[in-house]
């Protein structure tokens, strides 16, 4: 109960910051539009969901892996990796397209528990190395072998394969497989042994290990995990969203995903609510910027203040 | 030196110390005992200053030292950098001037402690308690509480501990002593107090009381010591090495903490047996229990399946059978007393009916009442045909549960010995001298 207020206070305490920032620099009226560009018309709600998705995705994989105790920084990588594998198994179809969109992120995920198993090189530093090779793989792709038939800018031609329409909107199968996704992540966590003893290791290694888990082997389970959860967000966003790929396709979702999790508590149902409101934060931000010629940053900047203030007051300060 | 008038202390809705006053004077040996919960390290954090009481005064004349029945260490640090942490700055703490000092400050104290350039970490618990002591001494405190100090110590080790506090007190140190082992408290302590439910409920001069008596008063009723029930010896459970262990057996390893009691545990774990074996760790609030978790969810962990209403369902029996004293299965199993988390663990491995049963110091820092329930569990197991390997520190353990003994010194096992033959050659064994 705590922490959902906490989470709650959080999560206001950002927007009252952003609106007072408004106030200061004469946007009186900043809120509204923030709140009219992301909730107040179908084309604003379709525009959060959309942003949501990819939010979500990233954020139940970050949930899954701190829960494990596992410190995947490297959902942005994960992401782009997902993207990349589903673009080229697009012409199987949507489904194989996503299946490899999973498995790539997965995989990509895998090289950090190798590393940390085989040198015990530690995940924080080589899931974000992982995500500069990711970036520039896919820039070499999108310049090279995968670029546009007609060379004229650095993207991919339109995936053959993508998801289909929710009846006449802009919103697309995703968002149903994202919060399909978020419910088969608290299953796992909390209905099944294997996300018990994933609980179990990332609370109390050693006794876990006591208890007679093999934590060498539940440390790559979860980071598969993990990184599957991000390779899926990274295929949906692909084919619901984009269909090409192009140089700078994260755009920082992956990060975001730390936030995401954090303000949901890792908790995969509530998940949901924070990719939505960063969803929210997201598209209203963009409003900003096209009626009221403020910097879409904006969002970035109600991000950061909402991981400072649950770095202050939720559980996630230091042990003393 | 100190007086403790009319402490009163709760911690939400429990009273931890209910109206406790107590006087020490300067160069006196006080001993407190009591069971588990009965308030004795509350009182000593109140004295040491680290909790603050409700009510009452605490007056102390001069510094006050704590040692704490948890080590306070940095294990990634030598002897000589964790001494120096400890003692006022001293100019340039180049590495020879601090590990100069460390050794001047360990000859003063008096307490063997051998290179002080080893890293912490590989030091035994046996040597971290004494580093503890000699940073809690090398203050000079006038007052010194030594929390459960002889739980982890060997008999030698612990006459040892004895020498140094008699020393102190001669030079006028008061020494508040907590402990359960009560013939050692008798040995030591020139006054007993006895707490019981956060009250003092009797004092008296150590020569006036024998180790009854002073259970008598800790205990509020005494519960009749089940007859162990009878065994029958079956076939060869474990057999590697000179270590055999056969169904219905509890053989016990003794020997000095650090002599690889810890390896051979940790080695057992990597046995094909170990999946059909149960482990109570030594270090039970580490490795035993995952302290967030609730007792549903610690005691379902190394079950295959996991089903929250089941798993509820078998803890709610659990608690039942092994008397754990707790609110529900769902209750975080880290807001537990150690001797109801000790229970959790025991039901938890010990509910698998193990082939195996490798307990390892499984009564340290227990009070009498939860050490005789582990025993008779103990015993009750191997009567159900489990092969149980005991490894403690605790002669009087080991003497009182095993068929055999091995004495385990440098990482050697001694050939298998008889409880007659281990009461004669033990010491020699444990000592590396035979």
């Amino acid at each position: 109960m705590k922490r959902v207020v906490i989470a709650l206070a959080a999560g206001a305490a950002a927007i009252i910051v952003v609106a007072l920032a408004g106030v200061a620099t004469g946007h009186r009226d900043l809120l509204l539009i923030l709140l009219r560009g992301s909730l107040g018309s179908q084309f604003a709600l379709e525009g959060t969901l959309l942003k949501a998705v990819p939010l979500l995705l990233t954020g139940l994989s970050v949930a899954l892996a701190f829960r494990a105790g596992v410190w995947n920084i490297g959902g942005e990588g994960q992401f782009i990796a997902g993207a990349l594998a589903a673009f080229i198994a697009s012409p199987l179809g949507v489904v194989a397209a996503l299946l490899a969109a999973m498995l790539a992120g997965a995989l990509w995920a895998s090289i950090a528990s190798l590393m940390r198993l085989w040198r015990n090189a530690p995940e924080v530093l080589t899931t974000i190395l992982l995500n500069f090779i990711a970036i520039h793989l896919l820039g070499w792709c999108v310049n090279g072998p995968l670029q546009e038939p007609s060379g004229q800018y650095p993207q991919s031609d339109v995936a053959i394969a993508s998801l289909p329409s929710l009846g006449a909107t802009e919103l697309h199968l995703g968002v149903v497989l994202a919060v399909l996704a978020a419910i088969a992540a608290w299953f796992l966590l909390y209905r099944t042994a294997e996300g018990l003893r994933l609980r179990a290791t990332g609370l109390n290694p050693h006794a876990a290990r006591g208890a007679g888990i093999n934590i060498r082997a539940q440390i790559v389970r979860a980071m598969a995990l993990s990184g599957a959860m991000a390779g899926l967000g990274g295929g949906i966003e692909l084919l619901g969203v984009t269909h090409r790929l192009f140089e700078g396709f994260a755009s920082g979702y992956g990060y975001s995903g730390i936030a995401v999790a954090l303000l949901a508590g890792l908790h995969p149902l509530a998940t949901i609510i924070s990719s939505t409101f960063f969803g929210a934060l997201v598209t209203g931000a963009g409003e900003l910027q096209r009626s009221a010629n403020i910097s879409a940053q904006v969002a970035t900047l109600g991000q950061a203040l909402v991981i400072l203030a649950l770095a202050l007051f939720g559980r996630y300060r230091a042990h003393d | 030196m100190l007086t403790i008038r009319d402490i009163t202390k709760s911690f939400g809705a429990n009273r931890a110390l209910d109206d406790v006053s107590l006087v020490v004077a300067a160069g006196e040996i006080v001993a407190i005992v009591g069971e588990n919960g009965a308030g004795k390290t509350t009182l000593m954090r109140i004295v040491a200053g680290e909790l603050a009481p409700d009510s009452g005064t605490v007056t102390l004349n001069g510094s006050v030292a704590m040692v704490h029945q948890h080590f306070m260490l940095v294990n990634e640090l030598t002897i000589a950098e964790n001494l120096a942490l400890a003692l006022p700055p001293f100019g340039f703490a180049t590495r020879r001037a601090v590990e100069n000092v460390a050794e001047a400050t360990i000859a003063e104290s008096g307490i063997e402690l051998g290179d002080v350039r080893r890293r912490v970490g590989e030091l035994s618990v046996g040597e971290k308690s004494k580093l503890e002591l000699i940073k809690a001494i090398a203050r000079r405190p006038r007052l010194l509480v030594l929390d459960e100090p002889t739980s982890v110590l060997t008999p030698h080790e612990s006459e040892e501990l004895f020498r140094v506090i008699r020393a102190l007190a001669a030079g006028g140190t008061a020494i508040i002593f907590i402990s359960h082992k009560l013939p050692e408290v008798l040995a030591i302590a020139q006054r007993i107090i006895v707490m019981r439910g956060g009250r003092v409920v009797a004092e008296s001069a150590a020569n006036a009381l024998d180790a009854t008596k002073l259970a008598d008063a800790m205990v509020a009723r005494r519960a009749t010591p089940a007859p162990p029930p009878a065994r029958s010896i079956g076939d060869v459970v474990l057999q590697r090495d000179d270590l055999t262990v056969r169904a219905g057996e509890i053989v016990a390893i003794i020997g000095v903490a650090g002599n690889g009691q810890a390896e051979l545990a940790e080695s057992l774990r990597e046995l094909p047996l170990a999946r059909r074996a149960g482990f109570i760790p030594e270090d039970r609030t580490r490795d035993g229990l995952v302290a967030e978790m609730s007792i549903a969810e610690n005691i379902a962990l190394s079950e295959s399946s996991w089903r929250p209403r089941d798993a509820v369902q078998r803890a709610a029996r659990l608690i039942e059978t092994y008397a754990i004293r707790a609110q529900s299965p769902a209750q975080a199993a880290g807001s537990l007393s150690g001797g109801n988390q000790q229970k959790v663990i025991l039901a938890r491995e010990l509910d698998r009916k193990p082939l195996l049963l490798v307990a390892a110091e499984p009564t340290r820092g227990l009070d009498i009442e939860s050490t005789r329930f582990v025993h008779d569990e103990l015993r009750v197991a191997a009567a159900h045909g489990s092969a149980v390997l005991l490894i403690t520190s605790d002669l009087d353990e080991a003497f009182a549960l095993a068929d055999t003994l091995h004495v385990i010194y440098r990482g050697r096992l001694s050939e298998r010995l008889s409880p007659v033959e281990a009461a004669e050659r033990a010491p020699a064994l444990m000592a590396g001298v035979a």
